[in-house]
């Protein structure tokens, strides 16, 4: 009788929570996002308040999605993506502007548009390619390419260069996915290489600086060059253990620009050193891996290309922001997944997580093991 | 769709995951150490605990060199334009003279950006009020405080304690010199100079931690600095500072020693300078002027500059003399008023006493100075013996007193000679001629003031040999004495009766000799000899010319101590272009034993 009730509870609470193994890097690092961002804002208690109410948000965001039927998702697609674009219309026009940047909605509270499109245009591109059930052709490709270049053009004209990435890699791994040519990617990366003077040339002249302090930080140590010279002083100062908790000094004595977002992996550098470190990378590979697993044991195109897309873009984040922070990549602006302060991107990460465990629980999904991989 | 793009991604995430592990790994294993030490230098900060400078006294503890509080207004280079005419805003409420904006302008060509260049220092309570009660409205002005040696009797001691001077750069990058800073005061001559590192103390450091701004967020560790020592000297100050109105608008030296202890009771070369104006570096015009000076106020008369000693080099003759049994007290020869080599025709003249003194033996020979006896005695003698002689009265050696740049002086000698004249025309043989001269006291020889006074303590102490010297006592920061000065004194192996002889003779130059009327109304004993020495010598013209002009005019030299029977003060006097010894020397030392030891001014 007992055991009965204690196996129903447990099947209950695993719907409820879609007790899949990705559930765990993610309460990790929100125990992390936790533990540095008390750090990171100084022990400043109301923002981590704030921190926590996002995080808490989010997690109910995605339990949400997670319960929605993947193709009522899919059916949102189009909606969203109309959505989102409007949004980028309106930013450009009523957009709160800070530092010469128009990025911000206020709509009782300050929302990013271009966050949205990292989920909308994805989406709608997985649902276009599922709608063919031959191999896409070419013309669709370039069908595929406009309405993912439309959303990318108007985030750059914000402009928001880390963004427009973002959201072009998106719906380039769902096009990657869907099968697009490997002939066509190699001569479209020849062909951006060598179309990079020209590019240049439309850069804002603050992007060229970020490039150029890039190449050599100390060409400008109080400049442009001194975020990425602290950022490497307080990674490698932190050492194999890190300083200690609330111990850093880089971090505490201000030398760390935007400490509690894109540069948060310094702080977590810092203070817990190379073990910190490797430990976010090791949760980050787990949730990549198990994105990836969920791609490949889905059985239709919409799913199959979405999973991919989604695993891959928090790749992207992962990379781009520890990649510019430790100086080998430029400072673009791309916040930590899951560990930077910011109610919007995480918003979106856990919503993309969601749409992740949906696909784990639709009815072609061909494992529904606990084991994932 | 086929599966194979999932494996392309898997091989894209580890590979991408591992450049991004690598990178960390390189920063935090293998740059920790320098990482750790740049986050270091980024927090903490080091701060100079400076150390205040060691004063130096008198015997009596009259200050000689302290430090002062000085209040100065200045400007940041980066912050003056010449399009603010900020010498006449500031002219309203301070007094700013044309050398001030020489000084002004010259220093803002020469100082780094972050040093304040003053504009006028040493500001009055009024300027001050004046000043910081309208500082608002001459932007970028400051005015501070400051901590600044000082020279309470400035031109009087200019060459005894010398003066501290910005550090060159070449001081700092040199080994030996640790603990000074960019900008730091170091002694650059006399006392200031030679006891450097007792008066400097120890530089402290403050490291404290800042934050990115550079605001103070906690004191790491906290040395404090060791104030310099006190040094006290066994000079007396009113005996300066009359020896120094004495020489007033003449050149000359002036050293007093007390023979008892070797201390350094008077030490005077004029004209001085004002050494205040060294220490924050002297303007070019200011230098210039100075160096190019016929006077040469940069000279210390007393130990840098050598004169040939004229007759004053007599007594230490006669006692060699004796010493080495070429003469006896009693021994006489007949004095025509010149000398002649045997063999040959050239007259030696004595040219004070043309016709002679007759029949002449030392004690006379000293007393009136006669020419033609030392003449002789330095032919009877040679070079190696008069050397012999009278390098044990220190002659042609530095004394070792506690200055820096001692000269040594010249006793000539027949491989010095050679040596000398190796190259050139002169004939390089020692010369019986030679001793000759060397005998009264002109040709080669030439020694400092010091070496005089020194030579002089010898025969005062009757051939005690005390080193001269001007440290007393140096006391530390807590008042104890940390160091007395101890004498090291021998005796030279000279016969008491022949010091006996030469003070008894050197006491009647000043009773009935050329130093004679000195000796009116003396209250006390006192011996001494006069001196003239030379300014164009035989040996520069081929031949003696009479020169006009006070250019030419001899230098005239006094050697004396009092009393004759223990002895509390020996001096030598140098008075440059001064005449006869009696005209101008003498005078002098008379004054300056009447003050010493009788208190009579």
């Amino acid at each position: 009788m007992r055991k009965q009730r204690i196996k129903l509870l447990l099947k209950k609470l695993v719907y409820l929570f879609k007790l899949d193994v990705l559930i765990i890097p993610i309460l990790l690092l929100y125990l992390v996002n936790i533990i540095v961002q008390y750090s990171a804002t100084d022990k400043n208690i109301s923002r981590l308040i704030s921190d926590i109410f996002y995080l808490g948000i989010s997690f109910v965001v995605m339990l949400i999605i997670a319960h929605l039927n993947i193709n009522h998702i899919k059916i949102l697609s189009k909606p969203l993506y109309i959505f989102s674009i409007i949004l980028l219309i309106l930013v450009l026009t009523f957009g709160i502007q800070v530092n010469g940047a128009r990025r911000w909605l206020n709509v009782g509270v300050h929302i990013q548009p271009s966050e949205i499109s990292k989920l909308a245009v994805p989406l709608l591109l997985s649902y276009y390619f599922s709608l063919r059930e031959s191999v896409p052709s070419g013309m669709n490709f370039l069908k595929a390419f406009i309405i993912l270049v439309i959303p990318c053009l108007l985030i750059l004209k914000q402009p928001d260069l880390g963004t427009a990435i973002l959201v072009f890699a998106s719906g380039f791994y769902v096009m990657f996915f869907a099968g697009l040519s490997l002939r066509v990617i190699i001569v479209s990366i020849t062909l951006l290489i060598l179309s990079s003077p020209i590019v240049w040339h439309f850069l804002q002249s603050y992007q060229k600086y970020r490039i150029l302090t890039l190449l050599n930080p100390q060409s400008d140590p109080l400049g442009k060059g001194y975020h990425i010279i602290q950022g490497i002083i307080a990674i490698g100062s932190g050492g194999f253990l890190g300083k200690g908790y609330l111990q850093g000094t880089q971090t505490h004595l201000s030398f760390i620009p935007e400490k509690s977002t894109d540069f948060v992996i310094t702080v977590m550098a810092e203070e817990f050193g190379y073990l910190g470190v490797f430990i976010v990378l090791l949760l980050y590979f787990f949730i990549i891996l198990r994105g990836l697993s969920i791609a490949r044991n889905s059985d239709n195109i919409f799913s199959k290309t979405m999973a991919g897309s989604i695993a891959m873009s928090f790749f992207t984040y992962v990379v781009i922001n520890m990649g510019m922070v430790s100086g080998v990549l430029p400072v673009v602006g791309i916040p930590l997944p899951l560990i930077s302060y910011g109610g919007t991107a995480t918003m979106v990460i856990m919503a993309e997580i969601g749409i992740l465990l949906s696909i784990a629980q639709s009815e072609g999904y061909r494992k529904k093991s606990l084991l994932p991989y | 769709m086929n599966s194979s793009r999932i494996t392309v991604s898997y091989v894209t995430v580890v590979t991408l995951l591992l450049i991004i592990l690598a990178r960390y790994t390189y920063l935090q294993l293998f740059s920790y150490n320098e990482l750790s030490q740049k986050s270091i230098s980024n927090y903490s900060s080091t701060v100079a605990n400076l150390p205040v400078r060691g004063t130096i006294l008198d015997r009596n503890n009259v200050v000689l060199a302290n430090n002062v509080v000085s209040y100065a207004v200045g400007i940041l280079p980066k912050d003056y334009s010449k399009s603010v005419d900020l010498i006449s805003q500031l002219g309203k409420y301070v007094n700013i003279t044309k050398l001030d904006i020489k000084k002004f302008k010259h220093q803002l060509k020469n100082v780094k950006n972050y040093n304040i260049v003053i504009i006028k220092d040493d500001l009055t309570n009024v300027e001050i009020a004046n000043l910081t009660s309208h500082i608002y409205s001459i932007p970028k002005v400051m005015v501070f405080a400051r901590i600044k040696r000082n020279y309470p009797f400035a031109n009087i001691y200019s060459h005894a304690v010398g003066y501290v001077g910005k550090i060159s750069t070449n001081d700092l990058s040199s080994h030996n010199i640790q603990g000074y800073l960019v900008n730091d005061y170091i002694g650059k001559s006399g006392l200031e100079k030679f006891y450097e590192s007792s008066l400097r103390g120890v530089m402290g450091e403050k490291i404290i931690q800042t934050d990115a701004k550079g605001n103070e967020i906690s004191l790491i560790k906290n040395t404090p600095g060791i104030d310099g020592n006190t040094i006290k000297l066994t000079i007396d100050n009113k005996l300066q500072n009359l020896a120094s109105s004495l020489l007033q608008g003449k050149n000359g030296a002036i050293v007093a020693i007390n023979p008892q202890t070797g201390g350094i009771l008077a030490f005077v070369s004029q004209p001085g300078y004002n050494p205040n104006w060294f220490i924050d570096g002297i303007n070019y015009e200011g230098w210039d002027e100075l160096r190019g000076n016929p006077d040469k106020p940069l000279l210390d008369r007393v130990l840098q500059s050598s004169y040939p000693p004229g007759s004053t080099f007599k007594p230490f003759l006669g006692i060699a003399a004796l010493y080495l049994g070429f003469r006896t007290p009693t021994y006489s020869m007949f004095d025509p008023g010149y000398f002649v080599i045997p063999g040959s025709t050239h007259k030696f003249r004595d040219n004070p006493i043309p016709y002679g003194l007759g029949t002449v033996a030392m004690e006379k020979a000293i007393v009136l100075s006669s020419d033609t006896y030392f003449y002789k005695l330095a032919y009877d003698m040679g070079i190696d013996n008069i050397d012999k002689g009278v390098s044990l009265f220190g002659l042609g050696r530095k004394t070792g007193i506690d200055l820096p740049d001692e000269e040594s002086g010249l006793l000539p000698s027949k491989r010095w000679k050679e040596r000398k004249f190796k190259n050139s025309l002169y004939q390089h043989n020692w010369l019986p001629a030679d001793s000759i001269t060397v005998g009264i006291g002109q040709g080669f020889n030439h020694y400092t003031p010091l070496q005089m006074a020194y030579a002089t303590t010898i025969i005062a102490n009757e051939g005690t040999v005390i080193k001269p010297h001007f440290l007393d006592t140096i006391i530390n920061h807590k008042g104890e004495v940390i160091y007395s000065w101890k004498n090291e004194s021998y005796t030279l192996p000279i016969k008491k009766a022949n010091f006996d002889f030469m003070k008894k003779a050197m006491q009647m130059v000043v009773t009935n000799g050329t130093a004679r009327q000195i000796g009116y109304g003396l209250e006390y004993t006192m011996a001494g000899k006069t001196g003239t020495a030379q300014v164009v010598s035989t040996i520069k013209n081929g031949r003696q010319q009479k020169f006009a002009g006070k250019k030419y005019k001899d230098h005239s030299w006094f050697i004396a101590f009092a009393p004759t029977k223990d002895p509390k003060i020996a001096i030598s006097i140098l008075v440059e272009n001064g005449g006869f010894g009696t005209q101008s020397a003498a005078p002098i030392a008379r004054k300056l034993f009447d003050f010493y030891l009788l208190g009579k001014s």
